[in-house]
């Protein structure tokens, strides 16, 4: 690995980080679900900053490239991630299935009450 | 007949402004003593408008929930105003009210929790097409084989349920294709789930919610929600 490349590969995980960070402090992302993107961005920081230890992980797991390992990796993240997204939506789903029969059942009720209050003639 | 028990009748409608109007004078006329309720499942034609002009009472869900998530609210709304049964009516013309108190009865008796009205028991009136039969048939037997339990109607809407069992539908219903699952779940959580044989008509207006092309998605979602719920509701034997 050149050192040019480490040093695009520093500042990419190092952007990465940052742009969570900021997402955080702006309230645009709970800690909840930054955790993921979180680890996944000191991965690459370690990463990038001692390829050491991909090449240890390479001879314990027994891929040939270096290379492959990290992609690998990229990979089954990504599935992680969408999978995180899949749960979240569906209990968001839910959530929206209840507040939605809630606000029925509500509406029935002051609905009922105003034509009480005033009854058409 | 004069029912010694609170009873809701719940109807979903979802576009039925062709049928729904029909369907609940007819209700209203041969079951004066019972409740109902429509609801109105965000419906894109003037259903609403005339459920208003008729003065029904009614639920109005603001975002579309499908069928599962409709009824579901219809059995929110029953435990919350403690109804000792509660009946759900398809409203598009295909569930005849006279049969009311043949499905209401055994519930009514405390036999069944759940009691189903089929129209294959005595095969009479409209039976569905070829194709739809097979797939009820396959759906009957695979809740038999998971269950132990038979009912042959497995995809009726036409069902009345004790408060017990509408307290459970409150917390626990499925919500695409929910009634071979309703099903399923109500017989694994321990509820005596029956049917009675009624007589069903086509629907006499309108398009059904099922059509050739969902039918295969139908299938293969049911199917597997079934062995899904198999795995993960524990199983209670009452006596």
């Amino acid at each position: 690995m050149t050192a040019k490349f480490q040093a695009f590969m520093i500042l990419g995980a190092l952007v990465l980080l940052l742009i969570i960070f900021v997402l955080l402090k702006r309230g645009k992302m709970t800690v909840k679900y930054s955790l993921l993107w979180l680890g996944l961005s000191l991965a690459l920081t370690v990463f990038a900053v001692c390829p050491y230890v991909v090449f240890v992980l390479r001879d314990i797991l027994g891929v040939e490239m270096p290379v492959n390992l990290v992609f690998m990796l990229m990979f089954c993240f990504v599935l992680l991630v969408l999978l995180s997204l899949s749960i979240a939506l569906c209990q968001l789903a839910e959530k929206s299935k209840r507040l939605t029969q809630a606000n029925a059942i509500l509406e029935k009720r002051v609905r009922e009450l105003e034509e009480k209050l005033s009854p058409p003639d | 007949m004069k029912y010694p028990a609170k009873i809701l009748v719940l109807i979903p409608c979802y576009n039925e402004e062709a049928n729904i109007v029909a369907a609940v004078e007819r209700l209203r006329t041969a079951c004066p003593d019972v409740d109902y309720l429509v609801i109105n499942d965000c419906s894109t034609d003037h259903s609403v408008e005339l459920l208003k002009q008729y003065r029904y009472p009614y639920l109005d869900l603001p975002v579309n929930l499908g069928i599962g998530g409709g009824i579901q609210c219809g059995y929110v709304y029953a435990r919350a105003n403690g109804y000792d049964i509660t009946v759900q009516m398809d409203g598009d013309g295909q569930h005849d009210p006279a049969y009311l108190d043949a499905i209401v009865e055994p519930v009514l008796r405390g036999e069944l929790d759940m009691c189903i009205g089929s129209r294959f028991i005595k095969k009479e009136g409209f039976q569905t097409s070829f194709m739809r039969r097979v797939g009820i048939h396959f759906l009957s037997g695979m809740i038999l084989l998971l269950s132990g339990n038979h009912v042959r109607d497995v995809t009726s809407g036409f069902r009345a349920t004790n408060a017990r069992m509408t307290a459970y539908f409150a917390e626990h219903y499925a919500s695409d294709y929910p009634e071979p699952e309703a099903i399923l779940a109500a017989s694994l959580a321990g509820f005596r789930v029956g049917e009675t044989p009624v007589v069903m008509q086509e629907r006499q207006g309108g398009v059904s919610s099922i059509n050739a092309v969902k039918s295969v998605y139908y299938m293969v979602k049911v199917s597997l929600s079934l062995i899904i719920d198999r795995l993960s509701i524990k199983r209670i034997r009452r006596r």
